[in-house]
Parts: C-alpha cells; sequence; structure tokens
C-alpha cells in the first residue's frame, strides 16, 4: 500500500508538473487513455512514439488492472470523470455502446483514410458494432486452436501430419494417446468456472449448429457429451473444470498432455518451455465439412461519448491502427486486421503455428455482442460445469441454460 | 449554559463528547456503508445508475429473484458448512496446540511465534500454495496419500463436487490455525498457577482440571475466537479465488465470494448487495449470541 500510494503521490506530481508544462508552452489538446497494457505492451509505447510526433496532441496513459476496467470505466463515467479513449474487453463492448457511453465512430470510419472495415476480421469487426453502427475500432485479436505433440503422436503409431480433423477423430485420438502410466493425458483445454469456460465452448456449440442464442441445439449438446466423454474416460485431467487455460497448456509443454486447445498467446512460452516436437491445427469440425468456427478474444479501442475531443481522440485511433503492423513483431499479439501479412519470425514452430492461428481468425465469432453478456456467460459455465461434473445430463444442463438465456434476451 | 459548559469540560456532556468521536466515526466508515448497501438491496442498480441516488425503488423484488434461484439455498448451505467446519477445524487444532506450547517446554515460545508465518502470509499467497498441494495429478497431498495407501485413485480435491468445499476449508483452517492458537496461548498464561496447585491438591486428575479450570477460566477467550474466527471465515475470499472459483457448478460457492461474482462479475449490483444483507443478518444473529454468551461473565 506504500509503495502504491507513494507511486500515485509521485504520479500526481508528475501529471500536475506536466499540466503546468504544457498549458504554459502550448495550447495542445490533451487525451487520456485508460488501458491494461503494461510497459512492453502496445498501449504506452504507441502512445510514447505519438507524443514524439509533436502534432499538437498529447496523449496520457493510465493502466488499470484487468478485473477493475469495467467497474472504473463505468464509475468515471458516471461520475463524468472518463478518459476520452479506452480499451475493452470485446465481450463487454456492447454493455457500454448499448447504452450510449461510447461515441458513435462511424462516420468518422467511413472519412478516414486510415481505417477501413473491408481490412478486419469479420469477428473482431461485429464485436465494435452495435444495431450496425460503429462504437470502436479492434485493437488486437485472438483465438483459439489445437496444440499437438508430434513427438507423442510418432511413438504412438499415429502420423504427425494429420492432426484429428473432427469430433470423433480428436476423441479416438485423444484415447490412443492417454498414457496413465506414464501421467499422460490425452488432451486438455479449460471448462473452468469463469469467461475461460465459456470462450473455449462457444466455438464448439457454434460448429455444432448453435449459438449463445441457441446454447441447447442439438449440435451444442453433442459437443457437451463429446466433453463429457473425454473428462469421463480422463482422457483429459477433471482438474480442467477448474484449471485456467494458461495452467492447462503448462501441462502439455511439460508433456503431461498430448494434445491441448489454447489460443496464440501460449506460442512464445511453448517455444521457450517445450522440449518436443508440436504443431498446430485448426479446432476439428462435427463432422468433415461442417461449418468452421472459433473463439475471438482482446481488446477493443472505443471513444467515450462525453469526451471533449471526438476528433482528436479519433486520430489518436488512426495512429494506433497505422501501426498495426507493429503488432506481432513488437509486441506478440495480433492484430485484427485481414490484409497484413505478418512477417516470418525465423521461429520454424512459431510460424506455422502463427499460419493456422491466421486462419482460425477467418471462423472467430465474438461472445454476443450483447449488453447483458456476463448473464449470458455465466449460464453457460453453469451448464458445463453441472454437465461436466454429472449432476445433469448435458440436455438438461444447456435446456436450463437456454432458459435462463432466453430470460437474459427478453 | 454555565451548568452545560461545565458539565463538558467535566461531567455528563465530556462522557457524551468522548463517546460520539468513535461513534461519528464508525458511523461514516461502517455505518453509512452498511445503510447504502442495505438501500441499494431495495433498488434496481446498473452500472449507469452506480454515481447516482435516485433509482427505482423496486422493495422486495430482488429477495425474491434471489430466492427463486436454483443455486441460492445450496450456495447458503455450503457458507453455514464452510463457517462451522473452519472454525471447528481451526479452535480445535489451534487448542491442541496452545495446550501443547503452554506445556513450556525447550525453545516452546520459538515455535510458538514461527508459527504465526502461515497467519502473516497474503490469502491468495496461501491459495496458490494449496492449489498446488491440491492439485488433481500432480499435487503433494495427493501423492502422500497414495504413498501411505489411504487412497488407490487421485482425488481432484478442487473438481470433484464432493471434494472441492473441503479443499477449501482444509486450506483455511490451516491459515487460521496459527491465530487461534496465539489467542488461545494468551488465554492460557493469564490463569493463575495457583488455582491448578490448589486442585492438584484436592487431588483433581489431568482431565478434572482441564473442565473445572481451564475451560470456564478461557471462557471469554473463547467467545472472543468463535466470534472474530466467524468474521474471518465468513470474509474468507482469496481463497475461494485462487482454489476453486466457487465451482465445479457452485459446489464450493459462498455467500461471500457468490455476491463479489454477481457484483463485480456480472454486474448485478443490487443482488449483490442483497447476498451482503442476507450476510449481514446472519453476522448480526451469532453477534447477538455472543454478547449475551459473555454477558454475565466474571473476570478473574
Amino acid at each position: 500500500m506504500g509503495i502504491r500510494k507513494l507511486a500515485l503521490a509521485g504520479a500526481l506530481a508528475v501529471a500536475s508538473m506536466s499540466a503546468f508544462y504544457t498549458s504554459a508552452c502550448a495550447e495542445d489538446v490533451k487525451i487520456t487513455v485508460w488501458s491494461l497494457d503494461r510497459d512492453i505492451q502496445p498501449a504506452p509505447n504507441l502512445i510514447k512514439d505519438f507524443n514524439n510526433l509533436k502534432t499538437g496532441i498529447t496523449v496520457e496513459y493510465r493502466q488499470i488492472q484487468f478485473d477493475d476496467v469495467v467497474s472504473e470505466a463505468m464509475r468515471a463515467y458516471s461520475t463524468g470523470q472518463a478518459p476520452d479513449i479506452i480499451a475493452v474487453d470485446n465481450p463487454e463492448h456492447a454493455l457500454f455502446s448499448s447504452r450510449g457511453a461510447f461515441l458513435d465512430l462511424t462516420d468518422m470510419i467511413a472519412q478516414s483514410s486510415v481505417v477501413k472495415p473491408a481490412n478486419y476480421y469479420p469477428g473482431p469487426l461485429k464485436s465494435v458494432m452495435w444495431k450496425d453502427r460503429y462504437f470502436g475500432i479492434p485493437k488486437a485479436t485472438n483465438t483459439i486452436a489445437l496444440y499437438y505433440n508430434k513427438d507423442m503422436f510418432k511413438a504412438k503409431g499415429l502420423d504427425p501430419d494429420k492432426p484429428p480433423q473432427t469430433w470423433d477423430e480428436l476423441v479416438d485420438t485423444a484415447r490412443k494417446l492417454t498414457d496413465p502410466a506414464k501421467n499422460v493425458y490425452g488432451i486438455t483445454f479449460s471448462a473452468k468456472a469463469n469467461e475461460e469456460g465459456t470462450f473455449q465452448f462457444l466455438p464448439w456449440a457454434q460448429m455444432g449448429g448453435g449459438g449463445y442464442d441457441k446454447i441447447n441445439a442439438p449440435g451444442t449438446v453433442k459437443a457437451l457429451e463429446i466433453w463429457k466423454t473425454i473428462i469421463d474416460e480422463k482422457l483429459a485431467s477433471r482438474d480442467t473444470l477448474t484449471r485456467s487455460q494458461w495452467d492447462s497448456t503448462g501441462t502439455f509443454n511439460s508433456g503431461n498432455a498430448a494434445m491441448a486447445i489454447s489460443g496464440p498467446w501460449e506460442l512464445d512460452r511453448m517455444v521457450k518451455e517445450a522440449k518436443f516436437d508440436w504443431g498446430v491445427a485448426l479446432l476439428p469440425l462435427p463432422e468433415p465439412g461442417a461449418k468452421r468456427s472459433s473463439a475471438m478474444g482482446d481488446f477493443n479501442w472505443a471513444i467515450f461519448a462525453n469526451t471533449k475531443h471526438p476528433k482528436e481522440a479519433f486520430k489518436v485511433l488512426e495512429y494506433f491502427v497505422s501501426q498495426d503492423n507493429r503488432m506481432f513483431k513488437d509486441f506478440g499479439q495480433l492484430p485484427a486486421r485481414s490484409d497484413l501479412a505478418i512477417p516470418p519470425t525465423g521461429q520454424p514452430l512459431k510460424d506455422a503455428g502463427l499460419k493456422v492461428f491466421q486462419e482460425q481468425l477467418k471462423y472467430a465469432q465474438p461472445r454476443g455482442p450483447h449488453p447483458a453478456w456476463p448473464k449470458i456467460s455465466k449460464a453457460i459455465q453453469d451448464a458445463i460445469q453441472a454437465a461436466l461434473t454429472g449432476q445433469m445430463s448435458a440436455q438438461e444442463a444447456l435446456d436450463q441454460a437456454d432458459q435462463k438465456i432466453k430470460a437474459v434476451l427478453g | 449554559m454555565r451548568r452545560f459548559l461545565l458539565s463538558i469540560s467535566d461531567g455528563r456532556g465530556f462522557d457524551i463528547g468522548l463517546v460520539s468521536v468513535p461513534l461519528a466515526f464508525l458511523f461514516a466508515m461502517a455505518g453509512l456503508p452498511l445503510i447504502y448497501n442495505i438501500v441499494m438491496s431495495f433498488q434496481e442498480v446498473d452500472m449507469f445508475s452506480l454515481g447516482t441516488f435516485a433509482r427505482p425503488f423496486v422493495g422486495f423484488k430482488n429477495y425474491v429473484t434471489l430466492f427463486s434461484l436454483p443455486e441460492t439455498w445450496p450456495i447458503l448451505g455450503n457458507t453455514a458448512v464452510f463457517v462451522i467446519a473452519s472454525i471447528a477445524g481451526q479452535f480445535t487444532i489451534g487448542f491442541g496446540l496452545a495446550l501443547f506450547f503452554w506445556t513450556g517446554f525447550p525453545g516452546s515460545s520459538w515455535l510458538r511465534g514461527l508459527f504465526l508465518v502461515s497467519w502473516i502470509m497474503p490469502g491468495l499467497v496461501v491459495g496458490a500454495i494449496w492449489n498446488w498441494i491440491l492439485s488433481g495429478d500432480f499435487g503433494v497431498l495427493n501423492y502422500i496419500l497414495r504413498e501411505s495407501g489411504l487412497i488407490s485413485d487421485n482425488i481432484f480435491w478442487r473438481s470433484d463436487p464432493d471434494f472441492s468445499l473441503w479443499a477449501v476449508v482444509i486450506a483455511n483452517i490451516w491459515l487460521g490455525i496459527s491465530f487461534n492458537m496465539i489467542l488461545l496461548s494468551v488465554g492460557l498464561s493469564a490463569i493463575s498457577q495457583d488455582l491448578y496447585e490448589a486442585a492438584e491438591l484436592d487431588g483433581a486428575n489431568v482431565i478434572q482440571r482441564f473442565y473445572t479450570i481451564t475451560l470456564p477460566m478461557m471462557r471469554s477467550t473463547i467467545g472472543a475466537i468463535i466470534s472474530l474466527g466467524l468474521i474471518f471465515t465468513l470474509q474468507q475470499f482469496d481463497l475461494f479465488a485462487a482454489i476453486t472459483a466457487g465451482g465445479p457448478n457452485n459446489s464450493s460457492n459462498v455467500a461471500q465470494y457468490w455476491a463479489w461474482d454477481l457484483s463485480f462479475r456480472q454486474y448485478d449490483f443490487a443482488q449483490g448487495a442483497t447476498v451482503s444483507v442476507i450476510m449481514i443478518v446472519f453476522v448480526m444473529i451469532a453477534s447477538v449470541v455472543y454478547v449475551r454468551s459473555t454477558r454475565h461473565e466474571v473476570r478473574g
């Protein structure tokens, strides 16, 4: 606490000094930006570069913690102290835009030579939309795919260049790869009772022909039954129910799971930690030729509706967008754009994996967008957990979730 | 007027003045938030009306909705199990250890001090460590149980609905033992040795001495510890966040974690406030019991 207070006092001192300085020398427009990016992540670095350009706009940055983004933003907005620009997690975007807290950027985007909707993957773009208007710009994106241990595939007589294509193949492969004597599970993923569980399950639901608005579709029920088979037959650890994606993939890296479902944020750690040959494959489908789908994660930029400088704030966003080609090289994040070619990193496993993720991103779908997304998500998490613990059948659990979601959707 | 001034400098007015300062402080720091919380539980609140007081009143609607949820009763039941099991475990083991160190073997005061380490550690750190210990596949606890032949298959402490609540109870007992032990040690050392000598001369054995001298003399300490234990277990949040996150399927969810989840994960502040009001009611009942049980005590 002491350090925090000191840091706060220091920040205040610096802020008041710089405020004095700016007002003394030039009438720069001041834009404040809030995001959760740390010093090695995009926002603070892009802002530093932007300020060095001396465009007559000075950007001030404040880092907020992941858990505080929404509550801090809401508090600030309702007391009239909101920043000009904020980065919010994509499923929470609609909560703000539906209530008019975010500025409608549609007209500015139409006139912009930098921000072009056609350049974006459809999933991330949809997440900034509300009633066919744009209320933000995707900041970065990610999705999930299937990592697999090629060495283990070879050891069990499986073709390392033919990862499972369908759900049934996935279960079959997991059965073959599971080796309790060696402490190896066939697969690892996350069914945790938080947003991560929803994030991992929704792609399966969507591939099965369902979605959050029809969560008890037959294909979705089958997806949950497959998950249950995987847990019941001990093809994945029971701790899948309480483990995060990051921790689950950790067991893959240490050779205790032969396959893992997770996102591109794992690439760097895997290159460092995994002492085996691995590959990435698209998420398996319910049957060959079925419609692909995947999850869509990461944050969006938005401008608060009560900003005094909407034009300048949009200029700042345009600058961020113009730097999208640096996202992967400098910060390890995927830009939400399909028009940018990401240059190879020189790390063959990582580059191969990246290609698959870029392919998978074409099918990524946002969660929602709906202003009451957390409630919808909670209903889905409860259903997953009720079915996997055997307290309800997959059908019952998803029927119950459907009722809860229908009540939210109205 | 003079009498009034006089009473302020010395007399009733002075007493009231002294009492009013801490009362005002308590009211501002604890009373107002409490009232605000109760008011909020009767209102319709969302993220956009957080900054204002003028919110629509909805009567008991929040309570009715809350009790129509299928998870409400199981969660309240879990809370009761968690509180009772944690306090029982912490108190019994803490008392045992306090009695053990009270015998005064060489180095006992040192060891007793070392025990406090667990109490000093932040809850999230304790939670992270127990997370590893209780892990299903590679957890230390499972390893010990398996090697000693007590179990043949791994127990998934965090992920099996039959065990998840107990996983947090175990961690919470470990966390609270040292605090119980230290307070009970203080109580024990306040008992005069003369009493025991006299009883011994009268021919009372160890068990008789414990039940007729130690326990009655410790009555106020025990009452205080149990009510403090109640408060600490009801505000235990970090362990749930770190070990099970209330899962699987709410099998380890308790009121305090649920209130947070409702307010800050689902942004349903009214429901979150409603859960906390229910908790306040339970704490009130417990504190009335505590105050009544220690009202007639004679300090010796």
